[in-house]
């Protein structure tokens, strides 16, 4: 990737020998199988470190992940995508990994995003990029789901003091010292919540970047729902008090 | 004596009787053994002299025995709540740090060894084995 560091970087899948050394990309899973083989195969095409935690599923993801990915990491049981990304993180770093991109299983993400996710952190300008949908596009977001994202932002305004446009997108970057300081200990989703806490807290400079987020049938049948979300809200909060 | 008080007190022995052996055997942590078996003689001194709960709730300004036993119930099973759900709390999280020291531990294909040791390791040592190096 050559590394164009003017202000409008264009989405690009360009080939392995662009790509600097030390970007991994880590793709949490919880029973993915159906989408994560064509996942993998585009980012496989362009990314050369693609780490897959399969988050204890049970529909044989870790099986067709094997097929792709670079690496296979398998939680023998489910722990939640907060888990599944702490432990992508971990073994990242420990392969010396520089910059840390999360990339969703289900088929939501564009491949050519990560390249504008990575292009601010590759040029020093920060330490983590938050992909937005909303700075973005999101195609084929149900009414309802656009709310609750709204209301999370909001949320994440209230609760951890920090502005954003879209605080629950599963589509981040990091450089090495960024990841260094995450420790995600909330499993389930409410997660990012506790994540945006850590960047505010980390001192480091981030910044929202636009992506597209596309919501499919499948996506959509297996994505967050209404009431999980709530739960998802009350759940953050009993952890700051508890833990 | 009552149908009633019979039968629930021949209960009580059973369950007191019980925690006295489970802490014997060493099934239970003495302290485990002996507040429950205490728990259990005081259900079984209530319901045998109900009279005798009177005359500690008067003492605390509660009008009627029964009240006494209901606050003291909440309370209790509140307590109680809170001390599970902590529990599990903390035993979720452990499982977490294992599967997630696991998960490294057997990635596939095996990367090429790494000189730092593994963070959900180094979590699960420094709270479990604190005293070692
Ligand atoms: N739901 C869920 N997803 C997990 C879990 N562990 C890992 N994941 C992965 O985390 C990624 C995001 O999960 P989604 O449920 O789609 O969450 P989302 O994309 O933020 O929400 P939507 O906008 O509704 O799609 C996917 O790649 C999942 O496979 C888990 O325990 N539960
Ligand atoms: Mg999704």
């Amino acid at each position: 990737m050559s590394v164009d560091c003017s202000n409008n970087i264009q989405p690009t899948t360009r080939p392995h020998a662009d790509v600097p050394a030390g970007v991994f990309v880590v793709v949490p899973a919880y029973n993915e199988a159906p989408a994560i083989g064509a996942v993998l195969h585009e980012l496989r095409a362009v990314y050369p470190n693609v780490v897959v935690v399969d988050d204890g599923s049970t529909d044989g993801t870790a099986e067709v992940a094997r097929i792709a990915a670079t690496y296979v990491l398998r939680h023998p049981i489910n722990c939640g995508q907060g888990a599944a990304l702490q432990t992508g993180i971990d073994f990242a770093l420990l392969q010396g990994a520089e910059f840390i991109v999360t990339f969703d299983a289900d088929g939501q993400h564009r491949v050519e995003d990560v390249a504008v996710l990575l292009s601010p952190i590759l040029c020093g300008e920060c330490d983590f990029t938050l992909g937005s949908r909303f700075l973005g596009t999101c195609v084929g977001i149900p009414p309802l789901r656009r709310k609750m994202l709204r209301l999370g932002v909001l949320f994440t305004r209230l609760v951890n003091g920090v502005n954003l446009t879209d605080a629950h997108n599963g589509f981040r970057a990091f450089s090495r010292r960024a990841a260094q300081r995450i420790n995600l200990r909330l499993d389930r989703m409410a997660h990012a919540t506790e994540l945006i806490d850590q960047i505010r807290l980390s001192g480091l400079p981030f910044k929202e970047v636009p992506v597209q987020i596309r919501y499919t049938p499948y996506s959509l049948r297996k994505g967050q729902s209404t009431r999980g979300a709530i739960r998802i809200a009350l759940h953050y909060l009993l952890g700051r008090v508890l833990l | 004596m009552n149908l009633f008080q019979i039968l629930a007190i021949a209960i009580v022995t059973g369950l007191l009787a019980l925690s006295l052996v489970a802490t014997v055997r060493g099934w239970a942590t003495r302290r485990e053994g002996l507040v429950w078996a205490f728990v259990w003689l005081c259900t079984g001194v209530a319901i045998a002299r109900p009279d005798l709960t009177v005359l500690v709730a008067g003492a605390m300004g509660i009008g009627r025995g029964a009240d006494l036993v209901l606050y003291c119930a909440v309370i209790v099973m509140l307590i109680g709540f809170f001390m599970v759900y902590a529990r599990l709390r903390r035993l979720r999280r452990d499982l977490t740090l294992l599967s997630r020291h696991l998960a490294i531990r057997d990635a596939s294909p095996t990367p090429p060894p790494t000189n730092p040791p593994c963070p959900a390791a180094k979590q699960i040592d420094e709270k479990h084995y604190p005293q070692r190096p």
